[in-house]
């Protein structure tokens, strides 16, 4: 009794390449520590606690007077507006002649348990603000608020609209109902008073856990199996590390404002409504009445388009833009996608909004 | 529901060890005047009179043993389920596995997608998702008795517990609001009066 099994040749010789780059892959390619995430030169210009304002250096002429102040996300760190020199929404902001600060909120500790939305939205966004006013001496600075950061942004805009001159929303948190997400769905069914008062500070742990089961087979398996492939491809390789690098880099959120988070914007619903309070004051959305420019991607997997649109009906002003593009959550924001779509589009947009 | 039916005696049985327990520690500390202080001074008395507690907080821990590995097998169980029920909608669509390098390629891609359509759809239901937040909070719940155990060996070696330092931050937080707040006031202050 003979059997045969006939294997195409190539797929032996395919798993023994595999298993050769991986051989190979510490010899090619740095490790996630040896590599540093800083790219765009810039000066700390104001600090708070663990929160930081950076200044973008530019060599480039300022066409505009407005700056730019970007609110980065809750989740992980600012690096993935700046994560490669081809693909960095930073530099590319900076050639197109804008003025750009960032905040970097920092890797909070047990001691920041107490921080909520008045502490980042009152004190830090709102002393960053009138640092930039004082440095740049103008009345008004354009604020972006990405992700989580959206929803800061949002919430200091109706609470402060007299600072504003635009808004800018990249997927920005705001209609938990309607969030068709896994993160949302967690979320909805989190007992959050629970969480916060055993372990304080919202953990990364649980981050990445949520992270895991978002595309659990193409980001847990084909990711890396594609990256073994692909070892000697130094531009492929080289971003991969980094956003890696980017990925694994998760702050804890502040107990409180995860707390506050989690119930006004995915359980209760309350900010979409006008009803969320900070510091005794409603957020109320009809207090935007600046230009309002909102971006969201179809293939977003962490924010929903549906969970990020309301904020473009919510707002009182006339002046709003709603671009929806055909990428994912960070594919919005770092990508050659990106660069040849949506910065273009938002640099134009806040040129011919922002004073000369 | 055999699971169910049997995580239910287990948590039947362990209250009542709780109750026999504590009954006669209790009993026998009142028969015997606390032996445990004779025997102790100092902070040592302190570790006499928390070790009931430690004791309570261990049996308490046992109970919630019980809530949390219910939930963790059905989380397991979730997950088998669907990747069960994943690999027979692959088996169906592809009854055998091609042996050429291209279609082996599309054979992967077809896999990935019928996988990941399926364990999205789980981790997108309010089933999946009230068993996970159920099985955190039991995490939680045991997160909380080895606090406390924590903090009653803490206090009993005259240290600060996590309460205590707990107050600590939330005092530290509010006097840096007022610093910030009292600061600003003074900036205003400063410039109006032209300084």
């Amino acid at each position: 009794m003979e059997s045969e099994l006939k294997i195409d040749p190539r797929i032996i010789e395919e798993f023994l390449q595999i298993n050769k780059n991986i051989l190979d892959a510490p010899k090619l390619v740095a490790a996630p520590d040896e590599i540093s995430l800083e790219m765009t030169p810039y000066d700390v210009v104001y600090s708070e606690g663990k929160m930081r304002l950076l200044h973008f250096n530019s060599d480039k002429q300022k066409q505009v007077r407005t700056p730019l102040l970007i609110a980065y996300a809750l989740i992980n760190r600012y690096h993935i507006l700046d994560i490669h020199p081809q693909k960095s929404w930073v530099r590319n902001m900076l050639d197109q002649g804008l003025d750009v600060y960032m905040i970097d909120w920092g890797t909070p500790t047990k001691m920041d348990r107490y921080l909520g939305f008045d502490d980042y939205v009152n004190s830090y966004m709102d002393n960053c603000v009138d640092f930039i006013l004082n440095e740049s001496s103008v009345e008004k600075v354009s604020l972006q608020g990405y992700c989580t950061g959206g929803t800061l942004a949002t919430v200091y805009t109706a609470l402060h609209p007299n600072k504003i001159k635009n808004l800018v929303l990249t997927a920005p948190v705001i209609d938990g109902s309607k969030d068709s997400t896994v993160v949302a769905n967690l979320a909805k069914h989190m007992d959050v008073d629970k969480m916060v008062d055993v372990i304080g500070n919202m953990p990364p742990e649980f981050m990445y856990y949520v992270f895991s089961i978002l595309k659990p087979f193409e980001q847990g398996l084909e990711k890396y199996v594609q990256f073994f492939k692909n070892i000697h491809n130094k531009e492929y390789v080289e971003n991969f590390i980094r956003v890696e690098k980017w990925l694994s880099d998760t702050p804890p959120i502040p107990g409180e404002l995860f707390r506050e988070w989690v119930k006004n914007v995915y359980q209760e619903n309350l900010l979409i409504r006008n009803q969320m309070n900070v510091a005794g004051k409603v957020v109320d959305l009809k207090n935007i009445s600046m230009p309002v420019f909102t971006q969201v991607a179809v293939g977003d997997h962490l924010v929903s388009p549906e969970c990020s649109m309301p904020i473009h009906y919510a707002v009182s002003t006339e002046d709003k833009t709603l671009r929806i593009y055909a990428t994912g959550h960070v594919g919005m924001i770092a990508s050659s996608f990106s660069q040849k779509r949506v910065l273009p589009e938002l640099g134009q947009w806040l040129k011919e909004r922002s004073e000369k | 529901m055999y699971f169910m039916a049997s995580s239910e005696d287990y948590k039947k049985s362990i209250g009542y060890y709780k109750h026999v327990s504590l009954f006669w520690t209790d009993l026998l500390s009142l028969m015997s005047s606390r032996p445990h202080s004779l025997l102790s001074t100092g902070p040592l008395r302190k570790f006499g009179v928390n070790a009931k507690k430690v004791n309570t907080e261990m049996i308490e821990i046992n109970q919630e043993l019980a809530e949390f590995n219910a939930r963790l097998s059905e989380y397991y169980k979730q997950l088998t389920d669907t990747w069960n029920e994943a690999q027979k909608q692959f088996n169906k669509k592809v009854p055998e596995i091609p042996t050429d390098t291209e279609h082996l390629d599309s054979t992967k891609r077809i896999w990935i997608d019928i996988f990941e359509n399926y364990f999205t759809r789980l981790f997108d239901s309010p089933e999946f998702a009230e068993n996970f937040g159920k099985m955190v909070s039991s995490e939680l719940e045991l997160a909380k008795h080895w606090n406390n155990i924590i903090s009653l060996m803490m206090e009993s070696a005259n240290m600060p517990t996590k309460k205590e330092i707990d107050e600590l931050y939330k005092e530290l937080h509010l006097l840096r609001k007022r610093v910030a707040k009292l600061e600003k006031i003074a900036s205003i202050g400063g410039s109006a009066n032209g300084k």
